[in-house]
């Protein structure tokens, strides 16, 4: 899968989760400090990529990755093993 | 102005706005409890909730960002999650503000990652000059009514009051809160300062030195890092302002004493020299929270007594004298009441009372006879204090006798009264009449005699004249050293050096020879004097008595040679493997009595001097003393008369005093050696043999660790 679908569907989860503004949610968005996720949030975003993508991915992992750019990398690496 | 005050601690108690950062929507939450907290506390300034994700947190606007938000900010409080703190104190930085509350988690208390956060947060927090409290901690509470700051997660704002507490334990907080709030007691400042990355209890006791607000300080500790600096602020502030300081110093623990190699160290477990040094820097130490405010009470509320003569009131005898029993046994002694006043009592009182003390007004009395006789003990010029113990019986009266109390005790406030309403149900509204009247309670006699003897002591603790220790010009510091550097690499000096060592620094060794030889040894016998000891020289061999390595008081040459020959082969069977370079040969000590002086160098507290009756059995008989170094001169005199048997030295029993001037100039000088070598870890000399007044001391061995 290409990186920039990866990116455009992890914006949607974001933004649909979070509640936030397309616009704000940049690459280098740090998912606490600048979208305002809470623990309960975090844990709901796992799930929501999860399903997105039909993938499964290690809680402890994914819930150490800080940004919007680093949770696509990540996504990307488990989609296109 | 002290690196304390540089510290924006002010700002921290009282912000004009403060900024939570990180605040969330979610009620039960951290985050959300310190923000609603601060508006339900009744905060008198401006709060700007700062929450990415909100567009507003109970009515309140939030911010992004705190650069967003457009007035400047006094203080800020953390609440994000530990990992993205670091993102936040920037801005935080960014934004101007110079005092911040990190209340977030895991940090340095989690392990080395945390440890590395913590590192990191402090790199920030330093590049913008901001003081921190945290992190990992409750918060910080001010009950000024101008300011009404609740800035933490406990759940209600304590009432207003004199005493200040500082606890390194967060979850400690909100049981104190509560169990001060059962009793009435109000706080001026409440501070947990969790993982102490910036702000430390030390900065927190310099500015309550100055805080009008506080008449009394309580700290919780668990752990502590700089020892010498507390000790250096609870000297100041207890001298500087007489605000009392007490402490609770948990995890006890011997660890570190049993691998001890010397009597000191093994005497000088970690709780022992914590207990000795609070002592030393006018701390009192507090066994549990309610030892404590017992004691915070008596400091807080009442006039400090004058003098140790107590007046007790009861209208039950045993209890009078189970109190009786608890003043005697703290050192407090029963007030004897004047002519004038015992024909009061006859007056006011029934026949069948006692109007001896402890006076007795009987079970049947009722609140009349509890305020002639409190009123009359109070105006009796041999009494400091009075304690007022009430039993409930079918005819007490109870909250009347608790009103008499507190109107007897303000038309009388020169003096403190304390009370023990003992019981619990029936007495509830007498004691709670009590408590908000500022008026101590205690269930038991017992906890209230020890409160009034810590008022007492710390009254007289403010007399003592405290004057610098002398400063001996006559030690050889270079040859110290010298010798010291020589040793480099070495678990401990032989004794050949160790008593050089000590001779450097002016300590009174004994003449000594080293012989290879019988025939040495003989020769060195009688050029020295006998009678002499033989001890053997080995750098291998540390406890000389236990291996048969000391004979004591031989007289003669051919005495000399054949304990020579006997220890030599004795030592070569016993010990193969040791290097053994020959015996010392020694002048014996004088008669006099065995004492021990020794040095430990403690983590937390640095050098830290041991003195007691010495000899084989010291460990034993643990009756010994500890004070940190450098000494003053009332810390060396304190700490000489403070065993229980220094009575021996003090001429017991019709037996001559002991040379305690020269005893105590060998504690100073070695307290001197100890701030000037470092090198050292531990040291004994045992024995330290002190003659009769004006014949000296002379250390008889001596035992030096590196």
């Amino acid at each position: 899968m290409e990186k920039s679908e990866i990116e455009t569907r992890v914006k949607k989860v974001i933004a649909s989760v979070l509640g936030a503004k397309a616009e704000d949610i940049k690459p280098t968005s740090n998912f606490i400090f600048d979208l305002g996720a809470d623990s309960k949030q975090s844990v709901e975003l796992v799930a929501a990529f999860e399903e997105e993508f039909d993938i499964e991915m290690d809680q402890d992992q994914a819930l150490g990755v800080q940004n919007v750019g680093d949770a696509v990398a990540f996504i990307a690496n488990i989609v296109n093993r | 102005m002290s690196a304390q005050q540089k510290k924006n601690i002010k700002q921290i108690f009282f912000p004009e706005s403060i900024a939570v950062v990180g605040a969330t929507r979610t009620k039960g939450t951290v985050p959300y409890d310190i923000f609603e907290n601060i508006l339900d506390g009744g905060f008198q300034g401006v709060v700007y909730p700062v929450s990415p994700g909100a567009h507003s947190i109970r009515g309140v606007k939030t911010y992004k960002y705190v650069l967003d938000i457009p007035d400047p900010v006094d203080l800020a409080v953390l609440v994000f999650p530990s990992s993205v703190c670091e993102l936040a104190m920037d801005q935080i930085g960014q934004k101007g503000i110079k005092a911040c509350i990190v209340i977030s988690a895991g940090f340095r208390e989690v392990g080395p990652a945390g440890v590395q956060r913590q590192a990191r947060l402090q790199a920030v927090a330093q590049k913008y000059g901001i003081s921190i409290i945290g992190p990992n901690c409750l918060g910080a509470i001010n009950t000024d009514p101008g300011v009404r700051l609740n800035a933490s997660f406990a759940r209600k704002m304590p009432d207003q009051g004199s005493i200040a507490f500082l606890s390194q334990s967060g979850a400690l907080c909100t049981a104190v809160l509560d169990y001060a709030r059962g009793k009435h007691i109000g706080f001026s400042k409440f501070v947990s300062f969790g993982n102490k990355m910036d702000i430390s209890e030390v900065d927190l006791m310099y500015y309550l030195a100055e805080d009008a607000d506080t008449k009394v300080i309580l700290i919780y500790l668990e752990e502590i890092r700089d020892g010498q600096a507390l000790m250096k602020a609870a000297q100041d502030v207890i001298r500087s302002t007489g605000k009392p300081i007490l402490a609770i110093k948990s995890g006890r623990t011997q660890a570190g004493a049993s691998a001890a190699a010397s009597h000191t160290g093994s005497l000088a477990g970690s709780d022992e020299v914590a207990n000795a040094i609070f002592k030393q820097a006018g701390i009192e130490r507090c066994s549990t929270i309610e030892d404590m405010f017992n004691k915070a009470m008596a400091l807080a509320y009442q006039p400090r007594p004058k003098t140790n003569k107590v007046a007790i009131i009861t209208n039950a005898g045993g209890p009078g004298v189970m109190a009786a029993d608890a003043v005697c046994d703290c050192g407090l002694q029963l007030a004897q009441f004047s002519p004038e006043t015992t024909e009061l009592f006859k007056r006011a009182l029934p026949a069948t009372a006692n109007i001896k003390n402890p006076v007795d007004v009987i079970g049947d009395a009722r609140s009349d006879r509890y305020q002639a006789a409190l009123s009359g003990a109070l105006a009796d010029p041999d009494v400091a204090g009075a304690m007022v113990i009430l039993t409930p019986q079918s005819m007490t009266d109870i909250e009347d006798i608790a009103l008499t109390v507190v109107k007897t005790r303000g038309s009388n406030f020169e003096k403190p009264v304390y009370t023990s309403f003992m019981g619990e149900a029936d007495v509830a509204k007498g004691i709670d009449i009590l408590l908000r009247a500022r008026i101590p309670h205690y269930i038991l006699p017992e906890s209230m005699a020890t409160s009034f003897a810590t008022a007492y002591r710390f009254e007289q603790s403010l007399k003592v004249e405290r004057r610098p220790a002398p400063v001996f010009k006559d030690v050889d510091r270079a040859r110290a050293q010298k010798l010291l550097k020589a040793a480099e690499g070495k678990r401990h000096l032989p004794e050949a050096e160790a008593t050089e060592l000590l001779a450097a620094y002016g300590l009174p060794v004994l003449p000594y020879r080293v012989a290879r030889t019988a025939t040495e040894a003989a020769k060195a016998a009688e050029e020295i004097g006998f009678p002499v000891a033989l001890k053997v020289y080995s750098p291998d061999i540390v406890h000389k008595m236990d291996v048969g390595g000391v004979k004591l008081n031989l007289n003669g040459a051919g005495a000399v040679k054949d304990a020579f020959e006997n220890m030599m082969a004795a030592l070569r069977k016993a010990q193969p493997e040791a290097t053994i370079l020959g015996l010392n040969v020694q002048k014996m000590a004088p008669a006099g009595r065995e004492t021990i002086l020794g040095l430990k160098r403690d983590p937390a507290f640095g050098p830290v001097i041991m003195f007691g009756l010495g000899g084989s059995f010291v460990e034993i008989f643990k009756d010994v003393s500890f004070r940190a170094a450098p000494l003053d001169a009332h810390d060396v005199s304190s700490m000489v008369r403070e065993i229980r048997s220094f009575p021996i030295l003090d001429g017991a029993r019709g037996a001559r005093k002991c040379d305690v001037a020269k005893l105590e100039e060998c504690i100073l000088r070695l307290a001197q050696l100890a701030v000037d070598c470092p090198q050292i870890q531990e040291l004994d000399m045992n024995p330290v043999i002190v003659g009769e007044e004006g014949k000296g001391a002379f250390v008889a061995d001596a035992r030096v660790m590196l």
